[in-house]
């Protein structure tokens, strides 16, 4: 039978086809699902606290026992009666076994010359979660569509998700720090689940909302339940909803929250935040993850690993420059802004269910429904949507590719010509990026500098030690690449207007395929200016190739250096200073800039000085990146995971996030 | 406050890379993890050649050291020149546990009087050659890379390893104990049973070992990046209803010396005197050469 409660919430339920299972029956239940193979998740006691694990015997299951729950504070206690779910959610969330904390992704092996990368055999065994509430079906669904409902799809999630049988519970009682009905999830549950128990005294309401589940319903020891069982439940689930009330008023919080990154609570709660990432980890809905190799000391054989991570660790965020959010008012406004704001533009829903672990779970009590209450003021902001569709790629599985050509373009920078890459590059297009990995090495975000008919280049800088070992490849030698990965320089919108392009030092890299795609039809391109800024002559990347798309193909070519010896001719000083005398008008001109993010900013500013509009200066960003598909959470900036839905994003896409510190 | 000078300390490129074990103020009981290394051990022989190792081996060596792992604390006047003389020979030196990296438990007398701790202890305090503090090796040189803990993890320092064979940065991630924890399914001790634990502000590495135990974390492998112990002092102290020096007490511990733990203990107490020797008097000592 099911609870339906009409759309308008708290209206008189309609009830329909009652079950009813001895409480000392639910054991046939759990023999069954064991029978048909799973492994049957459930709440039990463990270490003070009531946690989901494996279960075998209704003995298991936490009988009597409730719980209490206030910020920072967890504590059981026993109850007077003999409910096995007469408690609300612990510390576990049923992610554990469909995201689990770690999760080998692929093997990597080296021969000499030869590279290999293979993906991890998925094998998962199926199961069963007994005693899911409507925030756990919610979490569920809302990871569904992080890992399954994009254009990429995780593997292994979708794996171990697809054999998952939910026996959901309703919920009796409410904890201080539950607040699902301001997140819309409950706590009735309503749909989303094969069984569905609701406990009286003596045992439950049984049913079911799947093929699977009613065949299951089916092979269970059900009478009828009785009229006044039905009321009685419903009756209980409704005492809760009031009992909970409406901590959060939702409506608006997208728009309010965002119009608040100023707000000086933000660094009031950051005295408070110890960043130790407790929240996100109990959290059923966080994604986040980090990839680690694990070597023999031979250094041949490697193993990727994807381990649980967490936006507040200082080094989540971090790039070979320093870190993007570096305080931890920043790191705690990402968490907050993402939750409950820019997770509806990324997924189409809010990021929280309203469970109440990030709560109970924070250790000096931090209560995320207080900060929201504290940080409010309505001003909304209308965001504006990605202008470019990312295209495909093969999630986990890296491709290998062979060195065919080396070329070293200055002191530290190496260009790699490679072939044998997935045919996927064939269809590549300017500005994407491949991820690329060594075995034992992190996989690391490389720009394609140029694409060819059987493969592509990889111009690379020795700045750490992977790059390094990169830059040292060999002809012969081979590498993994996924890819290729984000959007691109949308060229098209260039045709038949004036295009200038404004970058430095490794910047021109991502920026070279578009040269070439403009040389190969220059009439359909007005006016092109390059400038391109270096630290000294010896650092300009592509010396020849400036010179021939100056003589023979009519580009303006600007450069500059830092420092110069007495052989520079040319100019000396920071390259918006190339054009601030310069006597054109921006107004029928598309801008394409790439370099370090301030440089970014003030060239912006510069171009839009000159006429050119906020939605045709394009730049490409920089973040932490690991999975380049929008699955891992390093390069979340605002609404877009730069992975994704960039690395080229419009100034006027951005709005005021651009340049803002703490992103 | 030295030089590093690693180029003369390069050994020849063809040689397994030559590795020496140094022992300063400590309990040799980090320097021991290596010889714990047992399903490691003889992969760790073939690629790397131990030259001097007193735990292990009588066979003695002055370097040069392509790696140079120093245990325990500087402590001893004699000390002062013996590390500056180990870094010179050395091209990757590696501290490892909480007296090297941040001047161990005997850090504890930093925060006290010297000359009356000796006077207690020992009949013939005069025969006592020790510095008034005890301080870390990055006080002294320049370190490559450290091992945290008292003792260090074994999965660590086989990381550590594989990154010198591999030619990778270690992958020793710089994140709360609780992400540990959180990760292996550990009920947090702080939430659910009111303990005081420094996992949030201590560096991870250790396998959330004490929690899984359910304990407290004491903080042995020191604090971690941007770690907000005024944070955490704040709230025991106001949550936890506990008097300030039972909070200074909980930072004094195996790496009190290294900050900002160093400045808890300062400011709430928790040592014998809870004022810190002020930083002019550390090298003077007040027995043995000076």
């Amino acid at each position: 039978m099911v609870i339906r409660t009409a759309p308008a919430r708290g209206h008189r339920p309609v009830l329909e086809g009652p079950g009813f299972l001895a409480r000392a029956d639910l054991q046939v239940l759990i023999d069954l699902l064991r029978e048909d193979g799973r492994r049957v998740i459930g709440p039990t006691v463990s270490d003070g606290a009531i946690v989901y694990d494996e279960i075998t015997s209704l003995d298991d299951l936490p009988r009597g026992i409730g719980d209490e729950q206030a910020p920072g504070r967890y504590r059981l206690r026993r109850r007077n009666d003999e409910r096995l779910f007469g408690y609300v959610v612990g510390p576990t969330a049923f992610k554990k076994w469909t995201f689990p904390p770690l999760v080998p992704l692929t093997r990597a092996a080296k021969d000499g010359h030869r590279v290999t990368f293979s993906p991890e055999p998925i094998d998962v065994p199926p199961v069963a979660f007994l005693g899911a509430r409507a925030c756990d079906l919610a979490a569920l669904g809302v990871q569904d569509t992080v890992f399954t409902g994009t254009a990429f799809v995780d593997p292994d999630y979708a794996a171990r998700r697809a054999k998952v049988f939910l026996v959901a519970v309703q919920c009796t009682t409410a904890a201080a720090t539950c607040f699902c009905t301001s997140m819309g999830t409950g706590p009735e549950v309503e749909e989303g689940y094969d069984l569905l128990l609701t406990e009286l005294d003596g045992g439950f309401l049984v049913d079911a909302d799947s093929a699977a589940g009613r065949a299951m319903l089916a092979r269970l020891p059900v009478r009828p339940a009785a009229a006044a069982e039905q009321y009685g439940a419903a009756a209980t689930v409704a005492a809760v909803r009031a009992r909970i009330g409406d901590p959060v008023p939702a409506a608006g919080l997208h728009d309010r929250l965002l119009a608040q990154l100023d707000h000086p609570r933000w660094a009031q709660v950051a005295e408070r935040c110890i960043t130790c990432g407790n929240c996100t980890l109990a959290c059923p809905t966080c994604f986040c993850t980090t990839l680690s190799q694990v070597t023999d000391l031979t250094g041949r054989d490697a193993t990727m690993y994807r381990s649980w991570d967490s936006c507040f660790s200082p080094g989540f965020a971090k790039v070979a420059g320093g870190s993007f959010r570096s305080r931890p008012r920043d790191r705690y406004r990402q968490w907050l802004t993402h939750k409950f704001a820019t997770w509806w533009d990324q997924f189409g829903s809010s990021g929280c269910v309203g469970c109440g672990r990030c709560i109970t779970w924070c250790p000096v009590g931090i209560d995320v429904r207080d900060e929201l209450n504290a940080i409010a003021p309505a001003v909304p902001l209308v965001p504006e949507a990605p202008i470019v569709e990312p295209v495909a790629a093969t999630p986990n599985d890296f491709v290998t590719a062979r060195v065919v050509a080396t070329r070293q373009e200055t002191a530290d920078t190496t260009t790699l010509t490679l072939t044998g890459t997935d045919p996927a590059f064939a269809k590549g297009n300017t500005g994407q990026f491949a991820m690329v990995a060594l075995p034992g090495f992190p996989p690391l975000p490389i720009s394609i500098s140029r694409f060819l008919p059987d493969g592509i280049e990889l111009t690379i800088r020795g700045a750490g030690p992977a790059t390094k070992a990169m830059c040292a490849l060999q002809v012969g030698e081979q590498l993994g690449l996924r890819g290729p990965l984000g959007n691109n320089w949308p060229l098209d919108r260039a045709v038949g207007r004036d295009l200038v392009i404004v970058t430095g030092g490794i910047g021109l890299a991502p920026l070279r395929p578009v040269l070439h795609a403009i040389v190969a039809d220059r009439r359909r391109f007005g006016d092109v200016k390059l400038y391109y800024g270096a630290r000294t002559p010896a650092d300009l990347l592509y010396r020849d190739e400036l010179e021939r798309w100056s003589a023979r193909h009519g580009i303006e070519v600007s450069l500059t250096v830092d420092r110069a010896g007495p052989e520079w001719t040319g100019r000396v000083g920071i390259v918006t200073h190339l054009f601030d005398q310069a006597a054109w008008d921006g107004a029928n001109m598309i801008a394409f800039v790439c370099g370090p993010e301030r440089m970014m900013q003030a060239t912006s500013t510069t171009l839009a000085g000159r006429g050119v509009p906020a939605s045709r200066i394009h730049v490409t960003l920089e973040r932490h990146m690991e999975c380049g598909i929008g699955l891992c959470g390093h390069c979340q900036m605002g609404k877009y995971f730069v992975c994704r839905d960039g690395p080229v994003f419009s100034i006027g896409q951005l709005g005021d996030i651009f340049g803002r510190e703490g992103i | 406050m030295t030089a590093h000078v690693p180029a003369a300390a390069h050994a020849p490129a063809s040689a397994r890379p030559r590795v020496g074990v140094a022992k300063f103020a400590s309990c040799d009981g980090c320097q021991l993890t290596l010889l714990d290394l047992e399903d490691e051990l003889l992969s760790v022989v073939e690629h790397f050649e131990i030259i001097d190792f007193p735990e292990a081996t009588s066979a003695r060596s002055a370097g040069p050291y392509d790696v140079l792992f120093v245990e325990g604390s500087v402590s001893e006047p004699a000390h002062l020149e013996r590390i500056v003389e180990l870094r010179r020979r050395t091209r990757h030196l590696v501290t490892i546990g909480a007296c090297a990296t941040a001047g161990g438990i005997q850090a504890l007398r930093n925060w006290a009087d010297h000359d009356a701790f000796r006077a207690a202890v020992y009949a013939h305090p005069e025969f006592v050659h020790s510095l008034a503090r005890s301080t870390p090796i990055a006080e002294h040189v320049a370190v490559d890379a450290e091992l945290r803990g008292c003792p260090i993890d074994p999965g660590q320092l086989v990381e550590l390893l594989t990154a010198l064979t591999t030619g990778r940065r270690p992958q020793l991630r710089d994140e709360a104990v609780c992400m540990e924890c959180k990760r292996r399914g550990v009920v947090c001790v702080m939430v659910s049973k009111g303990m005081p634990c420094l996992g949030q502000v201590t560096q991870t590495g250790c396998g959330a070992i004490c929690p899984r135990f359910g304990r407290g974390c004491y903080g042995c492998f020191g604090p971690r990046e941007q770690a907000n112990a005024a944070g955490l002092a704040r709230h025991l102290q106001m949550a936890g209803d506990r008097p300030r020096e039972e909070v200074g007490r909980l930072f004094a511990g195996f790496t009190a010396y290294s900050e900002p733990f160093r400045s808890m203990v300062t400011e709430l107490g928790g040592t014998r005197t809870g004022r810190e020797a002020a930083p002019g008097e550390p090298a003077g000592t007040t027995g043995g050469k000076a």
